[in-house]
């Protein structure tokens, strides 16, 4: 029933978004207030039943209904509140919807704020985009033809194939799947709406060009289109620097940004968009570049597409590291690529000859051509970074099946790219605000010049920069940064809402110089016996056991409990144990890691890094585990640290492995015998180690109980501790001794205690009162045990903070933009 | 023809050129472990083959495992990290590295995991109480 509604509400959202656009093109074409009018409510109908489905779909998912494939795939009944509501854009359906509320939402912005001439055509263009997306979730059967995937399909529609199903379709699973475990993060509620945001604001820049080429007004459309482009951009890069931070701070990926698919998936938009919003300023200022800012307004928004697309369709499926559920979307994609593209540049090309052109050629110093030139660069960033996602596609050119291109790819063709952008940003400033010929550029750039000289230098002796290349790209970082500074000092004094531009550039500039300090210069802490074998395996002193040369460093240490071992001759670093944490995730071990400073001055600190059981997929006899880093930040450098195994995590494993060798019948025999008992005596107040316990006797005292009879002469508890060695919760036991008559003879009595958690037993079996000590009877724990230890994989990151710097200016800058021009705006009506 | 317009269809064709150049080297084709050796940052597709042990070794802090490559050769991986996670879930493994004799050292790994369902195994799958339905 619910199902039937939520299809329905889905689709009547859908339905009313094609008679919107309809109605947006008639307005658009007549300018009658009627078609307005009637189109806004079609408009706002659409919004009111796509929030039904919403509330809808959220409810199928908090109420736990597994008979839908939705609810089942992605959520499970043991989920807290905050991931079950993540739920809702966990999967490929719930984006799309989420995707065309934030775009609704943009809708009735731009109903109020946009005027006429463009109104109708930007509302009709986003609409059409609107009416693409539903038909990924609308569901609609014709024929065998079914239209997109429903969110509201149950699992029999989902699973036609599965036989336990074909049987039965009423089926209803006990539990879903539930959300994969490196998702629950909070990060997992914050990030994709953004980036949604981010996607479906680039819309509207494209929405506005469109309009401008209908209504063959080609200059007052960036005026309005320009902080609508600011904001999609911030929300952009917010969503891009959150995923980054994500990846950094709680996945064992080792950095903030891996060159991969996805994250390439909204790092081209934003280039683009970043791009238009440079050639639209230019617009605005010099009402030329109308070319310019249309095409890449249309782009940003083509290259949404396509990386959706790319990321969509299961064509990436081998390349990235994200997993892609591929729904069958692969022909819709490809038309609502060929629509948005289509129509976009055949428009452009079918006004081209019309678009206003340049009576003179700029000169090369202008603010025109610098400006158009950073774009440019820009523009060419992002086409080469397309081209590398787009390997599997382009990449069957040169071979059959291809592989992603290394990452060097990546970096070698942006790298001479990011310097050109960083001197441009200064030229390109430098002429911004003030006509200049050659000679007065050279005089004000005089100062500019000789600080980054010193600054860079300064760089390259204290970094020890060896590499040429690496400096040319820090001179390029210091005078962005330093130039860019000089002009947003003197736009403070005169007004300082103009500042936003120069903001981004410094920002811009700190970013470079980040990302090359925390990538270059990224070094592994490892303790003095691990680097001695490195340096073996560096002179290729070290073989095998197959007899060849290992080439391969290692890049993690052992560390013994309470142990502390020297790294990099820098900090001293011991194992402190380890605490079980159930709330969060069950099973969950977080373990301290004390840093001292090795020459015993500076403070000390400890990190917490944590290893759980993947739940999701593990069993009783196949733990899987993850990982959870901790990083410490810091001014100068990050230490970023994992666990990659432990003592604890190899007995787990070893415990489960006997699990699933018990589970079968075959292997019967070998356990009785298995079993062996180990006797100790143990005085007050004192600790023994037994096995991978220590053992605390504290007291005993007499047991005056009534359940015991006449016969019972003593009756003695124990009040022991027990504490798994490295962890830091223990447990308490109080075994029996006792002795009772029977018979005329004198019998003891100690019933076996069991050790929570454990398949062993301790018994209380004597009392010694001259020693004050007693004997206890331990079954099931081997004596021989290794000392506890982990394995630590350890970085330390120089500047991670810088390139967070970089990043947060750039929002800054951004952000101080759309204030400007939206004041502007706002004054004009 | 302006001077102007050639030197910029020259740059244009010279810079795509190059990008396509380096771009088609930087790539490379997916292959079985007999097409990898003598090659350089060999990917190979393959499964993990469950009937051979696996794990990772304390003493040359180095995990391996068996993997079945699409043309059915089985070769022992070594990887010089821990093992990944997924490592057992994944449908397929995507190793990169290189062949040495009879045992691929890879320098990077990437685990597929399964995203389609329709095949899934029934035993997966318990069935609520009467009464939810």
């Amino acid at each position: 029933m619910i199902g039937f509604v939520g299809e329905l509400f889905v689709n009547a959202a859908f339905l009313c978004s094609i008679l919107a656009v309809v109605g947006y093109f008639l307005y658009a074409q007549k300018e009658n207030k009627r078609y307005f009018k009637i189109s806004n409510w079609l408009f706002g109908l659409q919004g009111l039943f796509l929030l039904a489905a919403s509330g809808l779909l959220l409810y199928i998912i908090l109420t736990h209904q597994f008979n839908f494939y939705y609810a089942f795939n992605y959520t499970s009944s043991d989920l807290q509140l905050k991931y079950l509501i993540s739920a809702f854009w966990g999967g490929q359906e719930g984006s799309f919807m989420l995707w065309i509320l934030f775009s609704t939402l943009i809708g009735f912005g731009l109903m109020r704020w946009t005027r006429e001439p463009y109104r109708g055509p930007v509302l009709f263009f986003l609409t059409l985009t609107q009416v693409f997306l539903f038909t990924m979730i609308s569901g609609i059967h014709i024929g065998d033809f079914t239209l997109g995937a429903s969110p509201f399909r149950t699992l029999a529609e989902a699973m036609p194939n599965a036989p336990f199903l074909q049987s039965n379709p009423d089926f209803v699973p006990e539990d879903g799947k539930g959300l994969n475990d490196l998702l629950k993060s909070p990060w997992m509620m914050i990030h994709p709406p953004i980036l949604f945001l981010g996607f479906s604001m680039m819309t509207i820049p494209y929405c506005f060009a469109m309009a401008a080429l209908w209504k063959r007004k080609y200059n007052e459309w960036v005026d309005h289109a320009l902080p609508w482009t600011l904001g999609a951009n911030i929300a952009l890069l917010t969503a891009i620097f959150l995923g980054g931070y994500w990846a950094y701070v709680t996945l064992s990926f080792g950095g903030y940004w891996a060159w991969d698919p996805v994250e390439n998936a909204s790092f081209v938009p934003w280039l683009l968009g970043t791009a238009g919003i440079h050639m639209m300023i230019i617009q605005r200022k010099s009402s030329t570049s109308q070319k310019a800012s249309i095409a890449f307004a249309i782009l940003a928004y083509v290259a949404v597409v396509y990386e959706t697309f790319l990321t969509r369709s299961g064509i990436l499926a081998d390349s990235s590291v994200h997993s892609f559920v591929d729904l069958g979307l692969y022909n819709q994609l490809i038309l609502f690529m060929v629509a948005v593209t289509g129509i976009g540049l055949g428009l452009f090309f079918y006004r081209y000859k019309e678009l206003p052109t340049q009576d003179k050629e700029s000169k090369f110093l202008s603010r025109e051509f610098l400006t158009f030139s950073g774009s440019m660069v820009l523009f060419l960033i992002g086409l080469i970074i397309a081209l590398g996602t787009s390997s599997p596609v382009i990449g069957r050119l040169f071979v059959e099946n291809p592989t992603p291109p290394e990452v060097s790819f990546y970096n070698e063709w942006t790298m001479p790219m990011a310097i050109l952008a960083g001197f441009l940003t200064v030229l390109g400033q430098y002429m911004f605000w003030k006509k200049q010929d050659a000679e007065s550029l050279a005089e004000e750039l005089t100062w500019p010049v000789a600080i980054t000289c010193v600054a860079t230098l300064a760089t390259i002796m204290i970094g020890g920069v060896r590499d040429l290349y690496y400096m040319l790209y820090l001179l390029a970082a210091w005078f962005a940064v330093i130039g860019n500074s000089v002009i947003m000092w003197r736009l403070i004094r005169k007004k300082a809402l103009l500042i936003g531009g120069t903001l981004s550039h410094v920002g811009f500039g700190i970013l470079l110089l980040g990302i090359l300090a925390s990538s270059a210069y990224n070094e592994n802490l490892l303790s003095s016996s691990v680097q001695q074998y490195n340096n073996a395996i560096e002179r290729g002193e070290v073989t095998d056991e197959q007899g060849f040369q290992v080439t391969q460093k290692v890049n993690l240490m052992e560390l013994k409990l309470n142990e502390p071992k020297i790294i990099n001759d820098k900090y001293k670093v011991t194992y402190e144990g380890y605490t079980l944490k159930d709330q969060a995730r069950p099973g969950q071990q977080q373990y301290r890691i004390k840093f001292e400073p090795a020459d015993g001055e500076g403070s000390q600190f400890v990190m917490k890094p944590e290893v759980y059981p993947m739940l999701s997929s593990s069993s009783a006899s196949n733990i899987q585990w993850s990982v959870d880093p901790d990083v410490r930040t810091g001014l100068f450098s990050d230490i970023y640290l994992y666990v990659s195994g432990s003592s604890y995590v190899k007995r787990k494993n070893d415990e489960a492995k006997e699990q699933a060798k018990k589970a079968q019948p075959a292997s019967m025999e070998s356990q009785t015998d298995s079993a062996n008992v180990q006797k100790v005596t143990v005085k007050r107040g004192e600790t023994i180690p037994v096995g991978p316990f220590d053992l605390t006797f504290n007291s005993y005292g007499e047991v005056s109980d009534s359940t015991f009879t006449d016969s019972v002469s003593v009756a003695i508890r124990a009040n022991l501790k027990l504490t798994e060695r490295g962890s830091d919760s223990s447990v308490s036991l109080r075994p029996l001794f006792s002795v009772y008559t029977q018979d005329g003879e004198n019998w003891s009595y100690s019933p076996p205690v069991t050790i929570p958690g454990h398949d062993a037993t301790i018994r209380f079996t004597s009392v010694d009162p001259s020693q004050g000590g007693i004997e206890l009877s331990i079954t099931g724990i081997d004596e021989n045990v290794e000392k506890e230890w982990v394995l630590v994989t350890a970085e330390e990151k120089p500047f991670i903070s810088v390139v967070w710097l970089g990043t947060f200016l750039l929002m800054a800058g951004f952000s101080v933009s759309i204030f400007r021009h939206w004041d502007r705006e706002r004054k004009k009506t | 023809m302006k001077p102007k317009v050639l030197v910029g269809i020259i740059a244009i064709v010279g810079f795509t050129s190059l990008l396509m150049y380096n771009f088609g080297n930087s790539i490379s084709t997916y292959v079985n472990f007999e097409q990898a050796s003598g090659m350089e940052g060999a990917h190979v597709v393959g499964t993990l083959d469950k009937s051979k042990d696996f794990g990772f070794s304390m003493e040359s802090k180095q995990f391996s495992f068996h993997l079945k490559d699409q043309a059915g050769n089985v070769r022992r991986v070594v990887y010089p990290k821990p093992k990944p996670n997924n490592f057992e879930q994944a449908d397929r493994i995507v190793v990169i590295g290189k062949m040495k004799g009879d045992v691929f050292y890879a320098n990077d790994m990437l685990m597929k995991c399964p995203s389609k369902y329709n095949n899934t195994d029934a035993s997966q799958f318990k069935q609520a109480n009467a009464s939810k339905s």
